[in-house]
């Protein structure tokens, strides 16, 4: 079966070294964008089954991201887990009214991430799936 | 009179200033909290890598190490979050969502989750619940909250062989409000310390300096989130033997939220009818924002009943993905049966239900016949309210005890 492939989308190039190790141990594919701007670009062109995704980001914030993929044809059905620093109090909501699948405060469980993952993938959710360690 | 007004322009400006002052410290707060996060997020991801042991094996000495490091980064983690916490209490932007709640749940979690701290100091942790309390109107994340602050602090401040006991009860003093308490063997709280525990930023000065993990501003946070409850919160300590924290919290009160229903311009309507709505998830855990799904099913109920005669009920809350609504419809079964089509098609139409869960609607009449009519109609409304809150126990009970089953008696 195909690795599950993750787009990580964060300015903190330590944090998304980090993110990509553990990603890689929960045998995924890891592709990383560092701003707003790229995103689509990226996720055009690989096609990512889940996008992890920073609200506070450069060229593009992250609500303006997930507008954009809300109102995209083709990457509108691609869940995004929002991951940020920011206070879950105004943002959550916000964040989900725009179509993010789930919404996580930094810093974030591992082990619950990586479930919200699970659950995320399209088609991937039966036990078994060899993702999770 | 030239003075006196002078006197109220100055007045006015003070207060402006001070709540200028107030927006800018939350603004600086909120700021620095989520410039503290990102550090620690880093510190958090690495530490978590190493004893994960993806970055290579860690020896045994190392690990323990690494583990003293994740403790002090959670540690500040908690403290940054309870800043926060504090300054909305502070500025009224702390926000409660009070639902129907089974308080006995709540001390189960609570209970679960505390369980490894108090075997890690060797401590008992039991919980006591008369199994007759009735459903509680609460938050049950923020309850969940106070629960375990009062019980982290009840496992902090006592000795190891000690006990720690959870429990809720009624009083016949105080009938609409549920008692819970946490009761431990610990070293106390001194006499004078006991007004001021609540404070924000208050630590007993009697504390081993290395129990002091916290910036004193938990109990605060307790105190503020039972008050938004409309509860109260207090402590009764023996120095040197103990301390019980106890809190109430308003009980659900069907009959006061059902009454306008069941009786209309001074007569009981004819026919009632209990409509359960269930919503469960496709995938457990949840698959997306299901909080926000159910949220929009709770809207779209809310539209399809008759805003005067019928009542859609405050969500039950269970620990399970599964939401429950009732809807309480002043009809005959065949109105109710015209009244649950229009739901079913409507609550269809949500393009989030589809994707993500399944729908199930039953129906069961109230039984009105036994009723004495030479009774006054505030005891009638208080029986068919009685009747209406035993059918959701019994709807409920039979829930928890067979999940999926459904309701046998509803059809």
């Amino acid at each position: 079966m195909r690795k599950p492939k993750i787009l990580v989308v964060d300015d903190d190039p330590d944090l998304v070294k980090a993110m990509r190790l553990r990603l890689r141990a929960n045998n995924c594919e890891v592709i990383t964008v560092s701003d707003g701007y790229s995103v689509i670009g990226a996720a055009q062109k690989e096609r990512p089954d889940v996008i992890i995704l920073d609200l506070g980001l450069p060229a593009g914030d992250g609500f303006v991201v997930l507008e954009r993929l809300q109102s995209s044809d083709t990457l509108s059905g691609i869940p995004v887990i929002v991951l940020t620093a920011r206070d879950p109090q105004g943002n959550e909501q916000r964040a989900l009214k725009a179509g993010a699948a789930a919404f996580f405060q930094k810093p974030v469980d591992n082990d619950e991430l990586m479930n919200v993952i699970r659950v995320s993938l399209p088609h991937r959710s039966a036990p078994g799936v060899p993702m999770m360690s | 009179m030239r003075y006196a007004v002078e006197r109220q322009g100055l007045l006015r400006s003070l207060e402006i200033a001070s709540k200028q002052q107030l927006e800018f410290k939350n603004h600086f707060l909120s700021h620095v909290s989520h410039e503290l996060r990102t550090p620690l997020t880093c510190i958090h991801q690495y530490v978590t890598l190493l004893l994960d042991g993806l970055a290579g094996p860690v020896t045994p000495e190392q690990y323990d190490h690494l583990k003293t490091v994740l403790k002090s980064v959670n540690q500040l983690h908690a403290m940054i979050r309870d800043l926060l916490e504090a300054t909305r209490a502070e500025s009224g932007k702390l926000r409660v969502e009070p639902r129907c709640v089974s308080i006995g749940e709540l001390m189960q979690q609570a209970v679960a989750m505390m369980r490894p701290a108090a075997q890690g100091r060797q401590i008992g942790l039991e919980m006591g619940l008369d199994s007759r309390i009735p459903l509680v109107y609460a938050d049950p994340d923020r309850i969940l909250e106070v629960l375990i602050n009062l019980t982290d602090n009840a496992i902090k401040f006592t000795e190891a062989e000690g006990s720690v006991m959870i429990k809720a009860c009624m009083t016949e003093t105080d009938p609409s409000f549920v008692y819970v308490s946490v009761t431990d063997t610990g070293r106390g709280i001194g006499m004078e310390a006991q007004p001021l525990i609540f404070e924000r930023l208050y630590q007993d000065p009697d504390s081993v300096d290395n129990n002091r993990s916290g910036l004193g501003l938990g109990l605060f946070i307790c105190k503020e989130l039972v008050r938004l409850h409309g509860g109260r919160i207090w402590v009764t300590s023996d120095p040197g033997h103990g301390s019980i924290f106890s809190f109430t919290l308003p009980l659900y009160s069907l009959v006061k939220l059902l009454a306008p229903v069941i009786a209309y311009e001074e007569r009981l309507r004819a026919a009632f009818v209990l409509v359960r709505v269930d919503l469960a998830p496709l995938t457990n855990p949840p698959r997306g924002n299901w909080r926000e799904t159910w949220k929009q099913c709770l809207e779209t109920l809310r539209r399809c009943v008759y805003l005067d005669k019928d009542l859609v009920l405050p969500p039950m809350w269970e620990s399970g993905a599964t939401e429950t609504f009732f809807v309480l419809a002043s009809t005959d079964m065949a109105g109710a049966t015209i009244m649950t089509t229009r739901i079913r098609e409507q609550l269809e139409r949500l393009a989030n239900l589809k994707t993500k869960g399944t729908l199930s609607i039953t129906t069961a009449p109230v039984e009105l016949g036994s009723l004495d009519p030479t009774q006054s109609l505030e005891i009638r409304v208080e029986i068919v309210a009685g009747r209406v809150t035993e059918m959701i126990m019994a709807s409920m009970d039979r829930k928890q005890k067979s999940p999926g089953n459904g309701v046998k008696h509803f059809n």
